[in-house]
């Protein structure tokens, strides 16, 4: 009876509202580890983040967030951080960020994540105006 | 005045030697589900689940198991039931299963619900049963099974 009376009526302006700007966000953040002079692979860096998923979430939670980071920045750029880019789903952002706030310690030693910048849109991670150099 | 809502979750434990079913005690339940909660969902979902979370009612001739946790997150245990796959006590290591019959929001929906399922696996039962003496010793079982849960939860 309902759907009959819907598809009688003509199309009407239709105002959608989304609580939330977008089903994917990016995040940039930065790892800080005691010995400066580690480097990590992507490899090993993607097993940290899920192992920092797994303590807190558990097994059942580590593939749902997904992410991977799929463009690390040179070292040359940025010669005392090392910045990464995650891509997650809405709904695990809050996981992955509380994952990586807890993150602690890496391989017997100390090491911390930053969140430097979350937005939705990839362009707006080019800028930050925290480490812009004027002139 | 606001009702601290709690969920009971009906559960049975399945093991291959049915002697071995006696020597479970809620403790080896306990920790094995809070173990299982630990691993499937990390330290949040161990954190969220031990709060309110206990055993309150183990038969251990019939394997019937009623675990006792808060309505906001029932669903962490329920999800990690499956995980479980052995139960300790004294050293001893017993492989069973968890099997989840019901969820109830009071102890007596779920003694009625373990009354009603008692009877159809009864009248599932009796027709495949060979001999009198067979038929009369599985409806004894139930009985006892319904009376003894009756009596612990006037208890």
């Amino acid at each position: 009876m309902r759907r009959a009376h819907i598809q009688d009526q003509p199309a009407t302006y239709e105002r959608l509202v989304y609580k939330n700007t977008s089903l994917y966000h990016y995040m940039r953040i930065s790892l800080q580890l005691e010995n400066e002079s580690t480097r990590l692979s992507a490899a090993q860096l993607k097993q940290l983040i899920c192992s920092g998923l797994r303590d807190l979430y558990g097994e059942s939670n580590v593939l749902q967030t997904s992410d991977f980071p799929f463009y690390l920045l040179s070292n040359q750029t940025f010669p005392l951080f090392r910045s990464l880019f995650l891509f997650v789903s809405f709904s695990g952002l809050v996981k992955l960020w509380s994952a990586l706030t807890l993150l602690g310690s890496y391989q017997n030693e100390l090491c911390s994540f930053r969140v430097t910048q979350v937005s939705p849109f990839l362009l707006t991670l080019s800028g930050n105006s925290r480490e812009l150099e004027l002139d | 005045m606001v009702r601290l809502k709690s969920r009971y979750l009906l559960c049975e434990v399945c093991v291959s030697d049915r002697s071995n079913l006696l020597l479970l005690d809620d403790r080896a339940i306990y920790t094995a589900a809070k173990a299982a909660v630990a691993r499937a969902h990390g330290d949040y979902g161990a954190a969220l689940s031990s709060l309110g979370f206990s055993v309150k009612y183990l038969n251990a001739h019939t394997g019937i198991v009623f675990l006792r946790c808060r309505k906001s997150h029932y669903r962490l245990i329920w999800s990690a039931l499956p995980f479980i796959t052995s139960l300790e006590n004294r050293g001893q290591r017993v492989p069973c299963f968890l099997n989840c019959l019901h969820v109830g929001g009071t102890i007596r929906t779920c003694q009625k619900f373990l009354v009603r399922y008692n009877t159809q696996q009864l009248h599932r039962m009796l027709p495949l049963c060979q001999s009198e003496g067979m038929r009369w010793s599985q409806i004894y079982f139930l009985l006892l099974f319904c009376t003894l849960l009756l009596f612990h939860c006037l208890s």
